[in-house]
């Protein structure tokens, strides 16, 4: 039976009206169609390739062009930005806020990001702070939470934990490039703040909806942190056993809040580390090939099984 | 032919729509209960982190099993015996994809998807093992035979299963295939558009009858990805930059072609974009329509180097200007329509997926793109400010 036999099946028997009949047979034959997502891509691609091309031409043109116009024109962009938004936006509400219109949260990004660029230039230029670039890391983190929480962006909250992990010392597009154990000792506290940051956020009812990207940001930062400690070559089991932990409450809260993104994480974090404590000396081919099929098989039964849980339960 | 029922798969996309509608508010919850009784569907699925997990373990049990047993016979050293059980394994693990379709009914599980990848892989090697082991000299046959057999054998679990990633695996089997037929760079690239635009001709006609029932959607996607073979087959900046030389040596260079061809090839990715967003929206094809615009923005970034004109570090600014202009613009147009529609086109979100889909854009990319802000300047010299780079994600700087 074909989706139009059904939907005309559902009007005769009353369950759905005359004029869902007609909404969702339309929307079926894709009539309207929505262009929504390819134009939301479309700015976003632009705002980049705008944002790329102002920082290319100040690299290139900064000495010709002189500081006095290179500022001039980062903060001509950044006020016109701001302004656009404030006066766009509707008022603030801890509730979720739809955008009002389709260009201001691209606006607000491409304001962002010539913040950085200006600073950036400002610091690399005049030296204001003598180099303590964290000052100016934990200014912009606030600046973006802000502005992320006003005008319910999570562009911007992207970027200000991203801004965030900067000021602990790390950056999370490049880590883990190194596995120095400092490194990790910030990774773990700049976890752990940004899931009691989102905790607290959502208890206070501030923007509710934002608490599932600070928990994926701090669960995956958490667990990839613990995880390089287990590779380590010394006290790696005291590591594995916070690992086993981490994992463990990554699965409890992915089953009870039926989160599927954090059983994954569960299993993929905890078969990695399980398969580096346990082949770490290991040498002979069959062993870790046996390895491999066995407890391959076994998460494959397990998973199974939490599927089969969540599909009885939906 | 196909390993699932019309009946079930057209149940599939009905579910689907149901639980959208509900999302977007067009149902009640209530009402969905009630009208998901009356869609029985006897397939098994499973959420899409969950299916990536068990696509990661099938492959990691399953390729591991195969080299066990390669180990344990470590004794066989003869090249046709090793060829001839790579193929074997390659078969049964074929059997293991239509075992878990047939046997427990599972749909885009992860399971027979990892299980259908790795037979293939098999069979490609197998077969690559099995010409090398008789005589050396049939290395010339094996660079066509291999890619021959992992086209056919990636389009016929495509045809089996509708895996649409094996239907891209086939396209990139397939555009091997010319490089044992002729040396000419020229040639090579006419017979792979060739057999893009043959397909493109196929899929546009059998598409027609299915453009109300659940294979629309899936040909969407494989007339996309046609188009997009299309044009990086004629596009000889894009499928011979630098970039991919260092995967593939036997590129050319763009300076080895024919002056003829060269200058056809770029009337045509000119012309390209705009017959791709006459037929997206003929056929009112957001897959098509969105990639419309990646080929647009490629022509855009590609037509300087096609002209031997160099880049200026303006050049993106321009390009984003144009992008976001024209995004402003299409939206307002639209939006002072009759109900904000015009032509049968809307910039209202219309379903929860797109909603979803912004979510993880919107968290992901700015974290995983860097951050001018988390990058430290150097002390040093005045005038030592580095920008982002044209392709650098708008956003990267060094100092």
């Amino acid at each position: 039976m074909t989706l139009f036999s059904q939907l005309d099946r559902w009007k005769e028997q009353g369950t759905i009206t005359p004029e869902q009949h007609v909404l969702l047979s339309a929307l079926s034959r894709d009539e309207p169609c929505s262009v929504f997502l390819p134009l939301n891509i479309l700015l976003y691609a632009g705002v980049l390739a705008f944002v790329g091309g102002l920082g290319w031409t100040v690299q290139a043109y900064a000495a010709q062009l002189g500081d006095v116009i290179v500022l001039a024109a980062l903060s001509a962009i950044l006020a016109a930005s701001l302004w656009y938004c404030f006066s766009r936006a509707s008022s603030w509400s801890t509730a979720e806020t739809p955008s009002p219109n389709l260009v201001l949260d691209y606006v607000l990004y491409l304001g962002c990001l010539t913040w950085t660029l200006e600073l950036a230039y400002l610091e690399s230029q005049f030296h204001l702070l003598s180099g303590q670039w964290d000052i100016y890391l934990l200014a912009t983190t606030c600046f973006f939470f802000a502005l992320a929480y006003r005008f319910d962006n999570r562009f911007v909250l992207s970027l200000a934990l991203s801004s965030l992990a900067g000021w602990f010392g790390i950056t999370i597009s490049r880590w883990p490039g190194t596995q120095e154990a400092a490194y990790r000792q910030y990774a773990i506290l700049y976890g752990l703040v940004v899931a009691v940051a989102g905790i607290a956020l959502r208890r206070l009812s501030i923007k509710p909806h934002f608490f599932g990207t600070f928990l994926n940001v701090a669960a995956n930062v958490l667990l990839a942190a613990v995880l390089s400690g287990v590779f380590g070559r010394e006290g790696y089991l005291l590591w594995f056993l916070l690992l086993l932990a981490g994992c463990g409450a990554s699965l409890a809260y992915g089953l009870a809040r039926k989160q599927f993104a954090f059983v994954a994480y569960a299993a993929v974090y905890g078969y990695i580390g399980l398969s580096s404590v346990l082949l770490r000396d290991m040498n002979d081919g069959t062993t870790i090939l046996t390895y491999f099929v066995v407890t391959g098989i076994a998460m494959l039964v397990t998973l199974i099984l939490i599927a089969r849980r969540f599909r009885r339960e939906a | 032919m196909r390993a699932y029922t019309a009946t079930d798969e057209e149940a599939l996309r009905i579910l689907s729509l149901l639980h959208d509608w509900v999302n977007q508010g067009f149902l009640s919850e209530a009402q969905r209960q009630t009208m998901e009784q009356d869609t029985p569907c006897e397939l098994r699925r499973t959420n899409g982190f969950l299916r990536l997990v068990l696509f990661v373990f099938t492959l990691i049990s399953a390729a591991a099993a195969t080299g066990l047993f390669f180990v344990i016979a470590s004794p066989v050293r003869d090249g046709l015996i090793v060829a001839t059980l790579l193929l074997i394994f390659a078969a049964i693990c074929y059997a293991g994809t239509e075992f878990a379709v047939s046997g427990f009914h599972l749909y885009r599980y992860g399971i027979e998807e990892g299980l259908a990848i790795l037979s293939i892989t098999l069979l490609c090697v197998g077969a690559q093992a099995t010409l090398l082991a008789n005589d050396s000299s049939t290395q010339d046959i094996a660079e066509f035979l291999v890619p021959a057999a992992g086209a056919i054998a990636s389009y016929l679990l495509y045809r089996r299963f509708g895996f649409q990633y094996l239907f891209l695996a086939a396209m990139i089997f397939a555009a091997a295939i010319p490089q044992y037929w002729t040396a000419s760079h020229t040639g090579q690239h006419l017979f792979v558009a060739g057999f893009y635009t043959a397909g493109l001709l196929i899929v546009t006609r059998i598409r027609r009858s299915h453009r109300l029932d659940y294979l629309d959607g899936e040909y969407s996607v494989v007339e996309t990805l046609l188009w997009l073979g299309l044009y990086l087959s004629l596009n000889l900046q894009l499928s011979s930059v630098s970039l991919l030389a260092q995967w593939n040596p036997n590129l050319a260079n763009p300076t080895e072609f024919s002056k003829l061809f060269y200058w056809i090839t770029f009337v045509l990715i000119w012309l390209l974009p705009a017959i791709v967003f006459w037929r997206a929206l003929t056929i009112k094809d957001r897959n098509i329509i969105g990639l419309g615009l990646v080929v647009a923005i490629l022509t855009l970034a590609t037509n300087k180097p096609y002209l031997g004109w160099p880049h200026h570090p303006w050049d993106p600014i321009l390009l984003g200007l144009l992008l976001t202009g024209v995004a402003a613009a299409i939206r307002r147009w639209l939006a002072n329509g009759p109900n904000g529609i015009r032509l049968g086109f809307t910039a209202e979100r219309l379903s929860a997926h797109d909603k979803q889909w912004m979510g993880a854009i919107s968290t992901a990319l700015p974290i995983a793109l860097p951050n001018p802000a988390t990058l430290a300047p150097a002390a040093g010299p005045e005038h030592e400010f580095g920008g982002g780079s044209p392709d650098g994600g708008g956003a990267s700087s060094t100092f």
